[in-house]
């Protein structure tokens, strides 16, 4: 199956996309994601101010059939959230990589980006699936 | 293990069907999209392969007393071609499974059983038949099974040609032949739509299946066979129904027919006080899922959700939920809890939608 993957973007195994803005990262899940969770139809996000460390998890994404938890590919705060997704979570089918976006985090260790994967990388590792 | 597969397998990895391993077959759970197969449902058509379920053949004089023995709904009393929907009980009054039986003719009753459970029915079956003048068949090989469910399927089935303009109501069966095939066709479904449930050999369920696609006939797999089901209150055995609950626990008082002769859990049921109370739940916000908690307003817990999913019609999380009868609260407040947030429930005295059937 041909993937969306955008070459600006860094990604994670766990099928979240990030894009850097300034001090802040914005976070969302892939295309091949919502593929395979298919119709999503309940996300829920933290709070602004929470503090997240990377690889926890900042909340969930719900098919019909299934419960996905969202992990954050870096440590920082939260300081947007996309409310709007809770009115339409089908959004995330649709535009996974633009309307779509889940959480903006201001970084707390710049770092952390190196580990995340290039498009190249993370095309590379569905492959493996 | 072998990974068993039924005769359909090919066609639903031809159509990319996302494909699921379910007792023991490798099953199509979703072809499309899960909301875009419960809508074909509800509006038009959808064809399911339920191949995998298992089929007994009871054969002989006391086919129909020895099929009245096992089962606790009333077997003897029904006319003849018609399909009667039962939990088998154990001597105890726990569930084994739920099955339809369809009364073919005075000495012959083809029993449809879920995938799950063909070998824990078959051995209760077979243990159970001694005194009974009838033989016992185990088809699940032979037979497949295809499921058209929606308004429009019997225009479609009688474009097809399966179908004359005879009278044929709701749970009744017809046996027929179709270019030398026999098959037979039940009005019956697990999605509370018009529909039928069609038995036949492998390759003739190859034949209508490429034909009812033809057609426009959308394939449909078991996820929007769960939420169809679920939407409409039809229990699923392995969540409303287990090993540990009787019929009376779990809203099939119905299908006990206690004033019938001896029945397989009789004298258990006669005395028996009911532990848990089902009931239908829905969510303004979130979603229910199998296993969560249900409380009572002072957050006493009470239950565990049974089944639970975001309904395609009403765009609502909706469940089922057994909950222990001497909690249950006589203001009908519930909440489910959800990742450590309690919600707030709806109660539902009926289903949470009323499918179409006849």
């Amino acid at each position: 199956m041909a993937q969306n993957i955008p070459a600006d973007l860094k990604y994670t195994k766990d099928h979240e996309w990030t894009k850097v803005e300034g001090d802040t990262v914005i976070i969302g899940i892939t295309d091949f994601a919502q593929s395979a969770l298919g119709d999503i139809v309940f996300v829920e996000l933290p709070e602004i101010g929470k503090t997240l460390n990377a690889h926890q998890t900042f909340g969930v994404v719900e098919s019909i059939k299934s419960v996905s938890d969202l992990y954050s590919p870096i440590s920082g705060t939260v300081v947007e959230v996309n409310s709007g997704l809770q009115d339409t979570p089908e959004l995330c089918n649709a535009e996974p990589y633009g309307s779509a976006w889940m959480i903006k985090v201001k970084l707390s260790n710049t770092s952390e980006m190196s580990a995340l994967l290039s498009a190249n990388d993370y095309q590379n590792f569905l492959s493996t699936l | 293990m072998t990974i068993l597969k039924t005769s359909l397998h090919e066609e639903h990895l031809l159509l990319n069907a996302k494909m699921a391993p379910f007792a023991g077959f490798d099953m199509p759970l979703q072809y499309s999209s899960v909301k875009e197969e419960v809508q074909a449902v509800r509006s038009f058509a959808g064809v399911f392969d339920v191949g995998h379920m298992g089929e007994f053949l009871v054969e002989g004089p006391d086919a129909i007393s020895f099929v009245d023995y096992i089962i606790t709904n009333d077997f003897k009393n029904a006319e003849l071609l018609k399909a009667v929907y039962s939990p088998l009980c154990r001597e105890d009054g726990t569930i084994i499974d739920d099955l339809i039986a369809y009364k073919l003719s005075e000495v012959k009753v083809l029993i449809c059983v879920n995938a799950s459970n063909i070998k824990k029915d078959w051995d209760w079956i077979s243990s159970k038949k001694s005194q009974f003048n009838c033989t016992l068949k185990n088809q699940s090989d032979d037979f497949s099974l295809l499921a058209i469910q929606g308004p429009e399927s019997e225009k479609i089935l009688k474009e097809v040609g399966l179908l004359k303009s005879v009278e044929f109501p709701y749970y009744s069966i017809l046996e027929s032949t179709f270019e030398d095939q026999n098959i037979i066709i039940a009005r019956t479904g697990y999605t509370g739509e018009d529909g039928f449930e069609i038995f036949s050999s492998h390759q003739f369920a190859k034949f209508l299946w490429k034909k009812l696609l033809s057609l426009g006939v959308k394939p449909c797999g078991l996820a929007s066979r769960d939420v169809l089901r679920l939407e409409v209150c039809y229990p699923l055995y392995g969540h409303e129904l287990n090993d540990q609950v009787t019929p009376l626990d779990a809203g099939l008082l119905w299908t006990v027919k206690l004033a019938k002769n001896e029945f397989i859990g009789k004298a258990a049921l006669l005395d028996y006080k009911p532990r848990y109370q089902l009931v239908k739940l829905s969510l303004d916000r979130g979603i229910p899922r199998e296993g969560y908690d249900v409380l009572d307003e002072q957050l006493n817990l009470i239950g565990k959700v049974t089944s639970g999913t975001m309904s395609v019609v009403t765009g609502k999380g909706i469940a089922m939920a057994l909950i222990e009868k001497d909690k249950n609260p006589k203001d009908k407040k519930y909440i489910i809890n959800i990742r450590n947030t309690n919600y707030p429930a709806h109660f539902h005295s009926k289903a949470f939608i009323t499918g179409g059937h006849k």
